[in-house]
């Protein structure tokens, strides 16, 4: 059997970060990674990375913002420890080789960037996400990290004690179901933005690593916190990311007025992204939108901006919606774009379930709280995968012996891919259901949570958990059966579905981006708490219970009310 | 807009139970329209009419370099690519996988031998005795084309180099490789030079520019290649006969303006390796094809010795010089 001190799922910035504190700490770490190292989504970060590297700003006022964009649920002293190491942390990606954009005499550039109080958000053009990527990949093929590549995880696994065993794993490449034994696994599977229908996600975003932590006994976090990005490309859904707000492209309205300043008369533009959204989302209602959409303009920063600040933007416009944002502006529209929410840690990325820990947007640390602040999620991703990584490699070095893996788990697995794959064709397809789970949830859970919407939806799981039992695939084969993993894929995204519902059904308040139209107010006297999911294995649905937010006791941390 | 149909004729690949691959060519009917993407597409098709059509796809937006195939004459990301650019007059397009690597399965093919390329050339930044510690708001200027690249490997699909040898590195490994050269802070510089000096390496390259036009991401992989081969040279790196052939180019248009062919293949490949080419001369000599051994200067001599220096004095500018993309 294949054995590790750690094993980490997933092969994007945060596991890959973690992984690289695993080689410091010398002991024996593996990725598992269900697509190449370098097509994981962390790739489609665009616009940057935050951190107080400029002397005239402060690593306090990076937590403030962080605080007061969180919706005052974020854990204050995860937002603290991030923002004091962010600089160090940025600056060792820069030395590690990442093609930073630079200042004349040297320095990182930065760029303003919505909900913050200074320009400082470090990028490299408009592809920021995709370098750090490609950087953080350099090093482990020069720490030669085993990588399991194209192995999709369908089972976490604990010996009788219930502490983390390990993993079985569905070899995409060959069909083979085998166990990964380890001490301690990692989640950084990153979110699931495939659970909307539109979504700025990639389609391999399905959230297999919440899942399989939820059924194994972790709780969830925050669920219902979901980040509707301002500037989805309207008909692909495909990102636009901040930075071309930050670089001065205005929203306009279908008679072309620029409508921010009604919403949110300081920042405009660059108000929080839960803000722009809403008041996007409420052009679209009253009727001043186009096909259901608004406008990103950017014409009036001239093609020389454009193509030196934006040009990967312009080239997807170009391409996906069919204009090119030197001449006319582009389309969008409020876009499922990111899960504040996940698997529940503590600052060091530490779960509940023993010998599981969960780092980048695959965990609820919480550092983003009721909503993210752009450029946070790749700082999150480097702090946070540095950190837990480096926890874990401790807390592996601390164990004496190695937990006996359970091969009963490999057998049900075996028996249920074999009972999914061959089962007779009912003409039900995992594709139709997805498309209804994902049309649901994004029409009655949304930018606006209407009361009957979502009691509406929260009636359909029970209905779409019988249908999921009718899914028949038509790939019989071993290789490459991505038929088969997709239809294994759809439970993972149901249950992930309803914690989100029935967190945004019970939390009756508006917070962040949860945003209820019978509950318009933030309601801390009640609801400033975590709300978490867990999986009630008699009742196979998930119960809700609820934990204290994380405080320090700043007095600049104490809720008000909040506007940009 | 209007919606049309089209036909995608789909290379369908299976492997047998021998390890190799049975192939067949199958014809899809979609609608769409003509800016509609290959990716929608196949995926229309693997929701609706075939399940077990299998392909990689990911960011649906030309950063995770997951969707290379060849879509009609050339490489592309499915992502990417609209209908109306590909499809001949009858609205058909043929798509199959990448060239140059295994096929494990109808549009997937084996990414391993890609990967290993560019773990050869030691993709990441080393210390060392070159290494300057100040980067400057220009540093990357010269490899902002090459930090682009997302490792889709449709350069490599489309390489002629790598169609005819396995150990060739390839454009992506090649532009990766130039990537660290140009770094003020990588402290290997010349010990990379000096290994991709070597036998497959950045002499291989035959200048096809297929790399070029086909890189979905501007990443102009053979720019780079000529950059490696200019800097390879100023460090003395010039035994190869790459090196050579092309030293010996640059001796003959500077002195004559004209290749002295003649000579030539001794000067690259030297006197034994001539006589190994005996063959081929002897071919050439029947058909009255071997070159005078006194060729002649070419009119405007001057001018040509004139541009020669002025090559010489800004060599990385006239080169490859990234262009700019001009608004049209």
């Amino acid at each position: 059997m294949n054995s590790h001190d750690l094993v980490i799922v997933g092969a994007g910035l945060a596991g890959m970060r973690a992984a690289l504190e695993g080689v410091k700490a010398g002991i024996n770490v593996a990725v598992v990674s269900k697509i190449h190292p370098l097509r994981s989504h962390s790739c489609a970060a665009q616009g940057g990375v935050n951190a107080a590297i400029d002397p005239a700003d402060s690593r306090e006022s990076h937590a403030y913002d962080t605080v007061k964009g969180a919706d005052y649920i974020g854990d204050e002293d995860a937002i603290d420890l991030m923002c004091q190491v962010a600089p160090e942390c940025i600056l060792e990606m820069d030395a590690w080789g990442t093609p930073f954009s630079r200042l004349e005499g040297g320095l990182i550039a930065q760029r303003p960037f919505g909900g913050a109080s200074f320009d400082r958000t470090c990028y490299a053009a408009d592809r920021t996400g995709m370098v750090l990527l490609h950087t953080l990949w350099e090093q482990l093929v020069k720490a030669g990290v085993q990588v399991y590549e194209e192995c999709s995880i369908i089972k976490l696994s604990k010996n009788s004690d219930g502490h983390v065993a390990g993993l079985v794993l569905y070899d995409i490449k060959t069909g083979s179901i085998y166990p990964i034994q380890a001490k301690a696994v990692l989640m950084a599977t990153g979110g699931y933005g495939r659970v909307f229908i539109s979504n700025t996600n990639a389609t391999t975003n399905t959230g297999d690593g919440m899942a399989l932590a939820l059924r194994a006994g972790a709780p969830l976090a925050d669920m219902e916190f979901v980040q509707f990005h301002p500037t989805g490309l309207l008909t692909s859904g495909v990102l636009v990311t901040e930075g071309a707000r930050g670089e001065g492209g205005i929203l306009i309205n279908a008679s072309g007025e620029r409508f921010m300043a009604k919403y949110a008369p300081n920042r405009k533009e660059l108000a929080s992204r839960d803000v722009v959204s809403r008041a996007e989302q409420t052009e679209i209602i009253e009727g001043r939108g186009k096909n259901g959409g608004i406008f990103i303009d950017l014409r009036h920063l001239g093609a020389a901006k454009i193509l030196e600040r934006l040009p990967q933007i312009r080239q997807l416009a170009i391409d996906l919606e069919g204009v090119d944002p030197i001449h006319d502006p582009i389309p969008v529209r409020p876009t499922m774009h990111y899960s504040m929410g996940g698997i529940r840690t503590d600052k060091y990325g530490e779960t509940p379930l023993p010998g599981l820990f969960a780092a980048g947007e695959a965990a609820c640390i919480s550092v983003h709280g009721a909503n993210r602040l752009g450029g946070n999620s790749l700082l999150d991703t480097i702090v946070f995968g540095k950190i837990t990584g480096e926890r874990v490699s401790n807390y592996v070095k601390g164990m004496s012996t190695t937990p006996d893996f359970p091969m009963s788990d490999v057998e049900e697995c075996i028996v249920e891919f074999n009972n999914l794959k061959h089962r007779p064709d009912t003409g039900v397809k995992a594709v139709g259901l997805h498309t209804t789970v994902a049309t649901s949830i994004n029409l009655n859970c949304g930018v606006f949570r209407k009361p009957e919407g979502l009691n509406k939806i929260s009636g359909e799981i029970d209905g779409w958990r019988k249908e999921y039992e009718k899914v028949s695939v038509e790939d019989k084969s071993d290789v490459f059966n991505i038929d088969l993993l997709r239809a294994w894929e759809l439970k993972n995204q149901i249950d992930l579905a309803e914690c989100v519902v029935r967190g945004a059904l019970a939390r009756t308040e508006s917070r962040g981006a949860h945003s209820r139209t019978d509950y318009t107010e933030r309601d801390d006297k009640n609801w400033r708490k975590h709300t978490l999911t867990t999986w009630n294995e008699s009742s196979q649905k998930v119960d809700i219970s609820y934990g204290e937010v994380r405080t320090v006791g700043n007095p600049d941390y104490v809720p008000k009310v909040r506007t940009y | 807009m209007e919606s049309k149909k089209y036909t995608l004729r789909i290379q369908r690949n299976e492997q047998n139970s021998d390890g190799s691959i049975a192939s067949k060519w199958q014809d899809f009917t979609v609608e769409g329209l003509d800016t509609t993407t290959i990716l929608s597409f196949l995926e229309d098709i693997k929701g609706n009419q075939d399940g077990s059509l299998t392909f990689r796809q990911s960011c649906r937006s030309a950063i995770c370099g997951s969707c290379a195939m060849r879509i009609g004459d050339r490489t592309r990301l499915a992502c990417k690519t609209h209908i109306g650019e590909v499809v001949d007059e009858n609205g058909v397009v043929d798509i199959s996988p990448q060239r140059n690597q295994p096929v494990l399965k109808d549009l997937v093919i084996d990414i391993d031998p890609f990967f290993e390329k560019i773990r050869k050339i030691r993709p990441y930044l080393t210390e060392g005795e070159d290494s300057d510690t100040h980067v400057g708001a220009s540093a990357y200027d010269q490899v902002n084309h090459v930090t682009q690249c997302i490792m889709c490997g449709s350069c490599y699909s489309d390489c002629t180099m790598s169609e005819v040898s396995d150990e060739y590195l390839g454009p992506a490994a090649l532009a990766k490789a130039f990537r660290f050269v140009s770094d003020p802070r990588e402290g290997k510089k010349t010990a990379r030079l000096k290994a991709l000096s070597k036998d497959h390496g950045m002499w291989s390259c035959v200048r096809c520019v297929q790399c070029v036009a086909t890189c979905p991401k501007d990443v102009k992989p053979m720019e780079a290649i000529v950059k490696l081969r200019t800097r390879g040279i100023e460090k003395g790196f010039v035994k190869g006969v790459g090196q050579r052939h092309a030293l010996a180019f640059h001796e003959d248009i500077n002195k004559s303006g004209d290749l002295n062919e003649f000579t030539l293949l001794t000067r690259s490949v030297g006197i034994f390796g001539s006589i190994a080419e005996m063959g081929v001369a002897f071919h050439l000599m029947q058909k009255g094809k071997i070159p005078s051994p006194f060729p002649h200067k070419a009119e405007g001599i001057q001018e040509v010795r004139a541009m020669y220096h002025e090559l010489e004095a800004n060599p990385l500018d006239v080169e490859t010089k990234a262009a700019e993309v001009e608004p049209e």
